[in-house]
């Protein structure tokens, strides 16, 4: 046995171990990309440094047997300084978006890109699942949003943008005119009570969001009927009366108490807030009657990310603090608040909806929009006539005209992962020009994008292992090193045996599976 | 057709065999055949080997060596190694691509006749700026030469192809000697040229001479050397000499052994001179006396051990290797002394690694030894690879012997069962000289079974690197020698304990292996009177740049680095002011002038920044911008990187960003210290010398010349070197002569005879054509 120190602590581990291995027996976390158990290793990436404290250098812990007497450090500053750096160097050669721009563009952070393959592979009611973990009003929305992410939408710059809106309307109201609608799961209640100041868009989402949750939400509002201005600014033939009554039922079948043609009175603000654990501002853009908020214009301050008012417990959302009646905007905030309720009730620090970090690389070049087009419907837009909807047909054409600019690998991203752990800086060293943006299909059923990759060769040597006949070898040396198949012909798949596992164990997005393959 | 071409595959397979570890020298052996890689040959190895196409493609695509590409029919290769790039060798190669019409992005012409390409040293820093045609050699190249040396080396091909066979060996009654100089120096300035002429008239006048070719004597500022030894009298040395001269100089010293020849020869001679306006003057002109005062001081201040019989002893004559006392140190330890001996006196001897980090040799001798098993391999590190460093080459080249017997007495000291030279690509002649060598060792019992019968058993086998600057490491060194891309391992473990094939390998730089004999030899009072205390013996180092004198120089450690400029290299050229040296190549850094009383010893330099690295020393004057320099190490040793770690592959390329911003003047304060930070990371992140050492230029320059720095973010290259930077203008003192009108290569001055030109800056493209050829000194730079 070999006696040593991780972060002070007196570790016995066996002879031939490396720390790695010992760190992960003491549930000392240290992060690893092109590190694969059991299988042959040679330490590239470097995130897994770890500090040793007798001569001062920084070592690859996947890699580096103990030894007696070591002292190592795992997590200091500096060896999370150590792995920042690598992580942005890395990033600075890695050019590719985790989510799509039509996603960072929308206020809501709705995953669009996914909505759209669901719709396009028919899959109606999973569409509409996505959307409403963002989205509380999704029909009317579909009728009246301005769409900014249509703005943003990459197949803007090949011809005209994917008609995102009424893509998510079609999935709402395929919902609506089902037998049960879509019913988000409904946590325990705790006792808490929310009182929400207005029904309109920004009330009821944060009503949706905290119902789901277990919060007991009232809502306050000075007319019979909730809605606020979608009822009462917005004509009929725009938004049918009936689409919203629908969607509002849904928020009252999970829960929600309505006390409809409350007019607030001077203080009455003080008197709810004794009544209530927490209150929610949502009274639109007519907020003259309130007091005892601070405002500036005729709009309430609040905190950026939280919507915290100056008043301890007041959250206010939507209009109210920004007026310009954006829906989009106002379903947004509902959602943010609830977040930030939630953590103010429970005692976490209150931050607001927390966004992963998201590697951006701005604008595309027209070989980059070809590439992107590989995988899109080449058709135009659909258009319909005025406040129509899309049919099945047009629904699904229109959905595969999505360029899937989102990153395949999002979520299980370790590059990503870490990159938001250790608060790296995607452009601290990214170049004035960047590479151009490829995606590979003929290794079936796996799409590469070799801009993803961060040579750790964990590929390499799976194929290598597996003895595929062409594999995968890395090409070239130094920075402009490749992985890539020898002999590259188009028409043979180098990947007959690994191509899944491959994808499974890149690190990063490089190597993944493609969806459409597996319909 | 194709049925051929298998054919010959077929015959290269045999030769070099069908496993892993053959794909190196099968490549090699293909491209030699087609000048490049063609696919379907690759493809066909695959089949008929245990070489798989991902190892193939792989490895092929590693080494620069390999050429996946058809290319010209001629190779031309401009040097880019230190001594080079502060000659300003990228105009020439700028030059070379006008010259050949070479559009954006291809580097062969449209006759496919000539490929250009930059190539990191050719090992002739003396004669920078160089360039090379195939296997020509063109030194003190300039820009308005680039075509003189194109017409000069199509002259050449025709003229070669009529060479006579020499008679020389049927010679019998000798009047004398005659030496030329035949290290890779000599050959490039023309040595070769000098043999050839030598051999014509001694043919022609029949003399009865010793005509012996001599390892480099390491003047190879005044290459090519011929020295004339005639029978009974004082030796006279010749530099500088010219084919056209050989005639006259040999004339002077030796005269034809028959009546009829000596009638024949003077008329000859006669008719000869008027046609070729040729005197006796040229004997004067190049004759140097050896005890003349600046020959003198150059080989006066160094201590011959490795380069012991210096510009006496043919490379390649072992019976005279032995009678310089040559194989009686292996001799000594096999028959008298045990291993544990031998490495005890290794040890105390004090000798440490010349491959640049220091390691001490005894040490890792033992470590060896310790090892359990019964193989072990033992590797001679001749992957000289730094920019402006060429001792290995001279040593492989002129003392093959001396390097051999070092192996094979550090095998008996370690155990080691089997021998490998690692030599790089580049190096074509020393590949030559040591395979001859081994061949002969062989012969003579030196190497193989039963060596001088004694029982001890070692042979030599001899590995052509394939351009990878980061297979002068150890480990990547061996990942190469098993058929691999040249990755390093991160250590421990070392070689030492787990190396080749896994098993326990000794790596020792070739200068290391040289010095062993001296100390086995004589002793080691006789060594460790040399050096300081904690670095002993000597160092040879390849002394070049804007020096009176470069060459190849071993001087004892503890000299100081202003000895080697002033005393030996004669000061700095030109009558420029000594600025630094830069020492170490790209992983060294540069000591200013100020620090030049510096002792040259591994620890003083370690401490002022540099290190003593493999020995590579360019002497920079007050013309040569220091962030250039940097630029310049950052940029080898970034495409150098073998790209497995990010510190390493990112890491250097970042770096090489932010120093390009700041020499074409778009840096910030900001970027400096991003820089620095990048630095500190790239150092303590990296896992094998190459990125562990790759910022060395730049802190070092960051650390003593910051002010330069600071004035390119302010828009000024104070030594007027970045292209970006600078502009050129024509001052009143223009006669109007219009050469540099004609001497443009963009057309940016306009033709006005008798008038003062005038440069249209914007398509001037700073390549310094204008500024050269101006008779008058009329245009200046700022």
């Amino acid at each position: 046995m070999i006696r040593l120190k991780i972060n002070g602590l007196s570790i016995e581990a066996p002879q031939g171990s490396t720390i790695l291995q010992i760190a992960e027996r003491k549930g000392i976390e240290i992060p690893t990309m092109c590190y694969l158990d059991n299988h042959e290793h040679f330490p590239s990436c470097l995130i897994c440094v770890v500090k040793d404290q007798q001569n001062g250098k920084f070592i690859p812990s996947c890699h580096t047997k103990v030894t007696e007497s070591m002292d190592i450090v795992t997590d200091n500053e500096e060896v999370f300084e150590a792995r920042r750096t690598a992580l942005e160097l890395l990033l600075s050669d890695h050019v590719g978006d985790c989510e799509a721009p039509c996603q960072t563009n929308c206020p809501a952070y709705m995953n669009i890109p996914l909505m759209n393959r669901l719709l396009a592979s028919g899959r109606f009611d999973e569409a509409l699942s996505v959307v409403k973990q963002d989205i509380s009003l999704p029909a009317v929305l579909g009728r009246i949003c301005p769409a900014p992410c249509e703005r943003a939408c990459r197949r803007r710059n090949v011809d005209t943008p994917v008609s995102i809106c009424l893509l998510k309307r079609y999935a709402a109201d395929h919902d609506l005119s089902s037998k049960s609608h879509y019913m988000p799961i409904k946590s325990n209640s705790n006792g808490l009570k929310i009182g929400i100041i207005g029904t309109g868009p920004a009330g009821l989402s944060a009503a949706y969001f905290l119902l789901q949750k277990g919060y007991i939400c009232v809502l306050y509002d000075k007319n019979p009927l909730p809605g606020g201005a979608l009822r009462y600014a917005i004509p009929d033939d725009r938004l049918p009366k009936d689409v919203l009554d629908m969607e509002i039922n849904i928020i009252k079948q999970l829960g929600a108490e309505f006390r409809m043609n409350h007019e607030m009175k001077e203080n009455e603000l003080e008197e709810l807030r004794h009544k209530y654990d927490c209150l929610i501002v949502a009274t639109g853009e007519d907020n003259t009657s309130f007091n005892g908020l601070e405002k500036r214009n005729r709009a309430f301050i609040t905190e950026r990310d939280t919507h915290r008012t100056s008043k301890e417990g007041v959250f206010a959302i939507g209009s109210a603090i920004k007026p310009g009646r954006v829906a989009i905007r106002a379903v947004a905030h509902g959602k943010e608040v609830a977040i930030a309720v939630d953590q103010y009730l429970t005692g976490q620090s209150v931050t607001g909806e927390v966004r992963m970090f998201n590697s951006r690389f701005g604008k595309m070049i027209e070989e980059e929009l070809k590439e992107y087009m590989l995988e899109a419907d080449k058709g135009p837009r659909i258009e319909t006539i005025e406040n129509e909807g899309f049919s099945l047909e047009e629904v699904k054409k229109e959905a595969s005209r999505c360029m899937h600019c989102d990153c395949r690998k999002q979520v299980e991203c370790k590059l990503r992962i870490y990159s938001d752990k250790y608060g790296a800086i995607q452009k601290r060293f990214f170049p004035d020009e960047r590479k151009p943006v490829r995606k590979i299909f003929k290794n079936k059923p796996v799409i590469y994008e070799p801009e993803k990759c961060i040579k750790c060769g964990i590929c390499v040597r799976i194929t290598s292992e597996h003895k595929e006949e062409l594999g995968l070898t890395f090409i070239g040396k130094g920075f402009d090193v490749e992985v890539g198949v020898p002999f590259d012909n188009e028409k043979v798949n180098a990947l007959e045996k690994t191509a899944i596992l491959c994808a499974e164990k890149c690190p990063t997005g490089a190597l993944s599976v493609n969806e459409n393959e597996n319909k | 057709m194709i049925d051929q071409r298998f054919t010959d595959l077929e015959r290269i397979i045999q030769e070099k065999g069908k496993e892993k570890k053959s794909v190196i020298p099968i490549l090699q052996a293909i491209q030699e055949k087609y000048n490049y890689l063609p696919e379907d040959i690759l493809k066909e190895v695959c089949k008929t080997t245990n070489i798989t196409p991902d190892l193939i493609i792989g490895v092929a695509s590693f080494y620069t060596q390999f050429r996946l590409l058809p290319a010209g029919k001629h190779i031309i290769k401009v040097c880019t190694g230190t001594a080079c790039h502060v000659k300003r060798s990228e105009l020439i190669y700028d030059a070379f691509g006008r010259e050949l019409k070479l559009e954006k992005g291809y580097f062969t012409d449209k006759a496919g006749l000539y490929t250009l390409e930059k190539v990191n040293c050719l090992g002739c820093c003396t004669l920078a700026p160089v360039v090379q045609i195939d296997d020509i050699t063109y030194g003190h190249v300039d820009i308005e030469g680039v075509s003189q040396v194109l017409k000069s080396f199509t002259r050449e091909k025709q003229a070669n192809a009529k060479l006579k066979k020499s008679h020389l060996e049927k010679m019998t009654k000798i009047q004398g000697e005659i030496r030329v100089g035949l290290g890779s120096c000599c050959v490039a300035s023309g040595s070769e040229e000098v043999k050839k002429s030598v051999e014509s008239a001694v043919m022609d006048k029949e003399l009865n001479v010793h005509l012996k070719r001599v390892g480099c004597v390491g003047m190879c500022h005044q290459v090519p050397l011929l020295e004339i030894i005639p029978d009974g009298k004082d030796p006279v040395l010749y530099a500088n000499v010219q084919p056209g001269d050989v005639k006259s100089i040999l004339h002077k010293h030796f005269r034809p052994s028959g009546m009829w020849q000596r009638i024949k020869t003077s008329l000859f001679d006669i008719a000869e001179d008027i046609q070729t306006d040729r005197n006796w003057e040229g004997v004067d002109r190049y004759a140097l006396d050896v005890r003349e005062k600046h020959v003198s001081s150059f080989l006066g201040r160094q201590v011959p051990i490795v380069t012991e019989y210096r510009g006496a002893i043919d490379p390649l004559d072992i019976a005279e290797y032995l009678y310089r006392g040559g194989f009686k140190a292996l001799g000594k330890c096999l028959k008298e002394m045990s291993p544990d001996e031998l490495i005890l006196k290794i040890t105390e001897s004090g000798l440490r690694g010349r491959g640049g980090a220091g390691y001490l040799t005894g040490k890792k001798w033992r470590t060896l030894k310790d090892q359990p098993g019964d193989i072990k391999y033992l590797i001679c590190n001749g992957d000289e690879g730094d920019p402006g460093a060429f001792m290995d080459r001279m040593l492989l080249e002129s003392y093959p012997y001396r390097i051999i017997e070092g192996m094979v007495i550090a095998a008996y000291g370690t155990g080691a069962t089997q021998g490998y030279f690692y030599i790089r690509a580049e190096y074509p002649l020393a590949v030559k000289r040591i395979r001859d060598a081994l061949e002969k060792c062989r012969l003579k019992g030196y190497i193989g079974q039963n060596i001088m019968n004694t029982g001890f058993s070692f042979d030599i086998a001899l590995f052509e690197g394939a351009g990878a600057f980061i297979c002068g490491e150890e480990t990547a060194m061996i990942a190469s020698i098993e058929g691999n891309r040249g990755f390093p391992k991160l250590r421990p473990p070392y070689p030492t304990e787990k190396g080749l094939w896994g098993k326990p390998t000794l790596v020792n730089n070739t200068e290391t292996f040289a010095q062993v004999a001296y100390i086995v030899r004589n002793g080691l009072i006789d060594y460790t009177r040399h050096g300081t205390a904690h670095s002993k013996g000597t160092k040879v180092f390849a002394l070049a740049g804007k020096i009176n004198r470069g060459g190849l120089i071993e001087v004892p450690m503890g000299i100081t680095l202003r000895e080697i400029v002033e005393d030996i290299g004669g000061g700095v050229a030109g009558g420029k002011k000594f600025k630094a040296v830069q020492i170490g190549g790209p992983s060294g850094g540069c000591v200013p002038e100020w620090l030049a009383d510096t002792p040259v010893d591994f620890q003083s330099l370690d401490e002022v920044g540099a290190m003593m690295g493999s020995g590579g020393l360019v002497v920079l004057d007050e013309t040569d911008c220091m962030v250039d320099i940097s630029r310049y190490f950052l940029a080898f040793t970034q495409s150098e990187s073998c790209g497995k770690c990010t510190f390493c592959r990112v890491g250097t390329k970042r770096m090489l960003d932010i120093l390009n911003k700041i020499c074409t003047g778009k840096g910030s304060v900001r970027d400096l210290e991003e820089l620095e930070t990048l630095a500190g990371w790239t150092k303590k992140g990296s896992l094998c010398g190459l990125g562990q050492t790759a910022p060395n230029p730049v802190l070092s320059t960051l650390r003593y010349f910051r002010d330069e720095y600071e004035a390119h973010i302010h828009g000024k290259c104070p030594t007027g070197k970045c292209r970006d930077l600078i502009t050129y203008t024509i001052e009143n003192n223009c006669i109007g002569c219009t050469k540099c009108v004609q001497n443009c290569p963009v057309g940016a001055i306009p033709f006005t005879p008798y008038e003062k030109h005038v440069i249209d800056q914007k398509k001037c493209i700073q390549c310094d054509g204008c500024r050269q050829i101006c008779p008058e000194d009329a245009v200046s730079v700022s």
